[in-house]
């Protein structure tokens, strides 16, 4: 019957066998898919995926069909477990075993829980700012937003992965569809300067009449990140109501940023504030009687609470420029719970709050940003990790079954030569 | 039935159930969410309130008001409405339906040519040019009364549709001020019209009188509050003219022979572009090749400590007038005091600047900053 054939083959030792070598040459694979890919792509493709299609190694593809490090994990729980419980027996004799064998199943079933459900996110502002979301650090959406009333408005994203697909999109709360003309993972802004205008503008919309955008290759980089570009075409019932350029680089704080800095260093920072003033600036579209602003901006994770940027300071040591601190004083306001304190948030002494950990991340504060006229701002990261306690209490378990194990062990060992 | 084999069939049937959630997560689609969010505050200033001012935000740049252009315009050549940050707009079109855009804009960029070459070769596709001399391959053109520069670049690759293109761009500076005409199109098209944008380049004229232009461009400039200009002790022999636009104060010198200098002071937010890219548009005033990074800056800009606090940092270039095509020299300075940098000018014939060079240092050192601490 199959049942028991599967059963079989689920519960066989070869089976882990198996799967343990194809775990030593998927590791083997991804460290060297490192060096071309980066440790994040690298991560994403061989470890953070279900089934692997081609490897690609010194250059070269290899056209390979391999589990991928969530089908083997998954099958290495499912193998442990089903073998466990075949042979199981609820004796005090095999207690620590059961114990122990319970606890690595843990770990593996929490390592898994934590890679699909853990999350981390970012908040980036300034002093006397609110925030009542943080963003993805790597993940884009498209957003339109309709006032609702007079405190909130009506959000409506498609999340990038969406867009990359290309064709029509559409959402029930929204009288248009979208319909993407072109996507681009990774992308690069260029001003329209009156000397470099090159051929027509992507469109003679919004950021598109000012700004060129054109495809960049991947980054392969923790450090960097890959910002989308996308041409849209939003059509109402009545017909196309024109083409726009959405992008990244328009509603992603960090990397207006870094353009404005560059600009700064072109043109004189009176007319970088002016040209990152044509990039940010926003972009709306009318339709059924209503004006939807529209940006592809960070994905935003909303909190039922907010936090505001007190005060943010960077100290160094006297007479160096070695930072000697990064602390940022923040006021947590909760509508619901009524609870509105204050904490400093700050090396090593991370917030935690509501099921996420915010960890001091980057600041611009101190003397550096004083000189150049900016307002001090500070960066949390913010993690999610519903399975964060997942490692500790299997590695007690698997501690506490061995000790158990190996003490009724001693025990009988003792005893018997005892009675010798 | 047994406890063991109970809990055995619960355990495989958990199996079961993992397995499916493990399915069911990797066939997880992505869609879109509908939701209620707070409305977001408007973003904070950017330029940090300055200490004792009560938080009060700065004013807004003010515009600076370009002279209005004059021109005659050539055969086949249709004036276009100016756009953003272009004074003037044409199309010049062909008999066979060719056509190229002509703009012209000015752009507050000095002494940066080379990069301004590397930037145009960029947009014809042409690798940047490694030799500073690349500069010099422009022609002479006239501009008006001036003489400017001509770039003439053109791409090796089809660009437009099967042609390649090629851009025309003649160049003028005047003061702090470039300006920048600039034809775009098939190359062959463009290299035909090259004598229609020499005559047009000539018929230019520079009204300096405020602009009576339809459209004036603006331009951002520094703030010229009052409130800005420091308490000073003005030299004897100075005196004080009514401060150009945009400036805080301006002082004319008068020496022997006739020979004249300049002394102006101007105010910018922060680091009012960098320390670097001002010197060099100074240099840019002389005649003056740029300073390629912060190690040439380092040989050339002393500093010395003022006495109510922080630092002037100071240069002293001899080059020849880029106005009049006399020998002059500069000695320039950059005060950063509460987050803003204050930029002294002293320019005009070489000896008188030099004799003032003294009286110069000690009229900055004179200065009392507003909110200073």
């Amino acid at each position: 019957m199959l049942p028991d054939r599967l059963l079989k083959i689920f519960t066989s030792l070869r089976l882990t066998v198996v799967l343990l070598a194809f775990g030593i040459v998927l590791v083997f694979l991804g460290t060297l898919a490192q060096v071309d890919e980066g440790l994040y792509n690298a991560q994403a493709r061989y470890f953070r995926q279900w089934l692997i299609l081609g490897v690609d190694m010194f250059g070269w593809r290899v056209p390979l069909l391999l589990p991928g490090g969530y089908l083997i994990g998954t099958l290495l729980v499912i193998n442990l477990v089903a073998a466990h419980i075949r042979r199981f027996e609820l004796t005090t004799r095999k207690i620590g075993i059961q114990i122990a064998h319970a606890g690595v199943i843990l770990l593996l079933v929490g390592q898994l829980a934590t890679d699909m459900l853990a999350r981390e996110s970012q908040i980036r502002f300034s002093e006397g700012e609110s925030r009542w979301y943080s963003e993805s650090a790597r993940n884009y959406e498209l957003a339109f937003t309709t006032g609702a009333d007079s405190n909130r408005e009506q959000v409506i994203t498609f999340p990038d992965t969406l867009l990359a697909r290309g064709g029509e999109i559409q959402s029930a709360s929204l009288p248009f569809v979208i319909r993407m003309k072109s996507f681009w993972k990774n992308s690069e802004p260029a001003f329209r300067a009156p000397m470099m205008q090159n051929g027509p503008p992507l469109t003679t919309n919004g950021v598109g009449a000012n700004f060129d955008f054109s495809a960049r290759p991947d980054v392969k980089t923790m450090d960097d990140k890959n910002v989308p570009t996308a041409l849209i075409e939003i059509a109402g019932p009545d017909g196309s109501l024109g083409g726009w350029v959405v992008s990244g680089w328009t509603a992603d704080d960090a990397m207006t940023e870094a353009v404005k800095e560059s600009y700064v260093q072109q043109a004189g920072a009176q007319m970088a504030e002016k040209i990152i003033g044509q990039l940010t600036a926003p972009q709306s579209v009318e339709a059924g009687g209503k004006k939807f602003a529209f940006a592809l901006r960070p994905i935003r994770f909303y909190d039922p609470f907010s936090l505001t940027l007190l005060n943010a300071t960077h100290t160094v040591y006297p007479g160096t420029d070695i930072p000697k601190d990064f602390r940022s004083r923040v006021r947590i306001d909760n509508p619901q719970t009524g609870e509105n304190r204050e904490v400093e948030i700050y090396m090593n002494n991370p917030l935690r709050y509501a099921g996420l950990t915010f960890y001091q991340y980057q600041m611009d504060a101190g003397e550096a940003a004083r000189q150049a006229g900016r307002v001090p701002s500070s960066v949390l990261q913010v993690v999610r990790n519903p399975g964060w306690l997942t490692p500790y209490v299997g590695c007690a378990m698997v501690a506490i079954g061995l000790v158990i194990q190996f003490t009724m062990h001693l025990v009988g060992f003792i005893s018997k030569r005892s009675t010798k | 039935m047994k406890c063991s084999s109970l809990v055995r069939q619960l355990a495989f049937r958990g199996i079961w159930l993992l397995l499916c959630v493990a399915l069911l997560s990797a066939c997880k689609r992505e869609n879109n969410q509908v939701y209620y969010a707070p409305k977001e505050t408007p973003p904070a200033q950017t330029v940090a309130p300055n200490p004792g001012d009560n938080g009060t935000p700065m004013a807004a740049p003010e515009a600076t008001t370009l002279p209005a252009l004059a021109w005659t315009l050539p055969d086949g050549w249709q004036e276009k409405p100016p756009g953003e940050m272009r004074a003037a707009s044409f199309s010049v079109t062909g008999k066979d339906g060719q056509s190229a855009d002509v703009s012209v804009i000015p752009l507050p960029i000095v002494g940066r040519d080379f990069e301004l070459v590397n930037m145009w070769r960029q947009q014809v596709q042409l690798p940047p040019a490694t030799d500073p001399d690349a500069v010099k391959q422009a022609e002479p053109v006239a501009i008006g009364t001036e003489q400017g520069r001509l770039f003439d670049l053109a791409s090796e690759q089809p660009m437009i549709g099967k042609s390649r293109e090629r851009i025309l761009v003649a160049m003028l500076t005047r003061g702090t001020m470039s300006w920048f005409f600039k034809m775009t199109g098939e190359e062959s098209f463009v290299a035909s019209q090259k004598p229609g944008l020499i005559q047009f380049l000539k018929s230019v004229s520079f009204n300096e009188s405020p602009a009576a232009s339809p459209q004036p461009l603006a331009i951002p400039e520094a703030p010229a509050e009052n409130s800005w200009k420091p308490a000073w002790t003005v030299p004897p022999d100075w005196q004080e003219m009514p401060p150009a636009e945009f400036l805080l104060a301006e002082y004319a010198i008068a020496g022997a022979n006739g020979a004249k200098a300049d002394v102006n002071v101007a105010m910018l937010n922060g680091e009012g572009g960098g320390l670097l890219p001002n010197v060099n548009r100074w240099r840019g005033q002389l005649g003056l090749e740029p300073l390629k990074n912060d190690i040439e800056l380092a040989h050339v800009v002393p500093e010395m400590d003022l006495p109510g606090g922080g630092h002037l940092t100071i240069v002293d270039f001899t080059g020849v007038d880029s106005k009049t095509g006399k020998p002059a020299r500069l000695v320039g300075a950059v005060v950063p005091q509460n987050g803003r940098t204050w930029f002294y000018k002293l320019m005009g014939d070489e000896q008188l600047v030099g004799q003032q060079k003294e009286a110069f240092v000690k009229f900055i050192q004179s200065a009392k900053y507003p909110n200073a601490p």
